[in-house]
């Protein structure tokens, strides 16, 4: 069991997306990708306000959504820390359906470049195969 | 705890015939942070002085912390701390005398962040002891920051705070308020149109526009909401906060 350390999460200003929510969605990949195991302390909203400059407001936000979601618990006088789930919930399908938002934006810029399909899907299995 | 900590009602404001602020009502609530936007010349300057009383409004009234804005406590004022747009006053004194005058002023005065935040901001004892016209514009502004933040105050009110700061200056001060919202729940509201900044410290946006608050919310609902619709309403494409501000103030 480890304690994660701020540095964890990224953030962008400028998005459609609001800051918190880019914070749900990099622990839910996360944790779907076993980068955060069950048990595994949280780091305080204030060390993640403080680290990524935001208001810690914005940091509970996500917090407590992801709390609701079942992802996390808080444990008295501990903080977060990521729930113990079963193993179902981590299936190849449910990691995927992580990735849409992503591919979503990427698929209307493809339309707003006018690119074919096979074009795109090409060049994203290049990058596949170029980070791996 | 759910009362206004400012109110502004009906308040209008014109220069030479030209209505600045037309009626304007607006409220602020405790622990609030608030970003106030607008296009350049749109008032924002006008509409902080006159909440905080430094110009007088032609109509309507300004209660800060239940008390008219005109006849404020000295134990009212002490908890107000403004950082103007431009600061060309004390251009004579040095940051050392210019401190130790404001600290002589107020109640209460936070020594240990004051010292910290001039060591860590660059201000040597060669510049505490140059004459403040004499010191660059982003500097001037860190000691106008320095010299609000001194009196711990309560209700913060910040005018382009950070229009003459360099990115790591900006990052610094923005720590500096995210402490302040940490440690005393400070009420925040400050115009600035370096939208990034804003998204992360400020939850609530308001935008001004023809005299008037037009638009206010929370930040992360605003950008939830809104949506553009393209190519003859076949698909709704999520706005950033900065096509926000391009749709609302136009």
């Amino acid at each position: 069991m480890t304690t994660h350390s701020a540095q964890l999460f990224s953030i962008s200003t400028g998005s459609p997306e609001p800051i918190y929510r880019q914070l749900v969605e990099q622990v839910r990949r996360l944790v779907a990708a076993g980068q955060m195991a069950p048990g595994d302390g949280m780091p305080s909203v204030r060390e993640v306000a403080q680290t990524l400059t935001l208001n810690p407001m914005t940091v509970s936000k996500a917090y407590g959504l992801l709390e609701m979601e079942g992802l996390l618990t808080r444990k008295r006088g501990m903080g977060m820390s990521v729930a113990e789930r079963p193993a179902a919930g981590h299936s190849a399908a449910a990691r995927a359906e992580l990735l849409r938002p992503t591919l979503e934006r990427a698929a209307l810029e493809a339309r707003q470049l006018e690119l074919d399909p096979d074009t795109v899907l090409s060049l994203f299995t290049h990058i596949l195969k170029e980070q791996a | 705890m759910n009362t206004p900590i400012v109110q502004l009602s009906s308040i209008r404001k014109q220069f030479g015939g030209k209505p600045v602020l037309n009626g304007l009502d607006w409220q602020v609530m405790p622990g609030q942070v608030v970003g106030l936007l607008g296009r350049n010349g749109a008032g924002k300057s006008t509409l902080l002085e006159c909440l905080l009383g430094l110009r007088e409004a032609d109509a309507g009234t300004v209660t800060l912390y239940g008390e008219d804005v005109n006849a404020l406590s000295d134990a009212t004022r002490a908890r107000i701390g403004y950082v103007p747009q431009k600061c060309d006053l004390f251009e004579w004194m040095t940051p050392r005398q210019m401190l130790g005058y404001f600290k002589a002023l107020y109640p209460r005065w936070n020594e240990a962040k004051v010292e910290g935040l001039l060591a860590r901001w660059g201000f040597d004892r060669f510049k505490l002891d140059t004459s403040i016209g004499k010191l660059s514009g982003g500097e001037q502004q860190r000691l106008a920051i320095i010299r609000a933040l001194g009196p711990d105050p309560e209700l913060l009110v910040l005018d382009e705070p950070v229009a003459s700061l360099d990115p790591v200056g900006r990052r610094e001060f923005l720590r500096e308020l995210i402490d302040g919202v940490v440690e005393r729940s400070t009420t925040v509201v400050f115009s600035t149109h370096i939208l990034s900044d804003l998204e992360r410290v400020a939850l609530d946006v308001a935008f001004l526009k023809d005299g008037r608050i037009t638009l206010q919310g929370q930040l992360d609902e605003l950008l939830e909401g809104a949506h553009r619709v393209v190519g003859a309403g076949a698909r709704a494409e999520p706005l950033s906060l900065e096509d926000l501000f391009i749709e609302v103030t136009q």
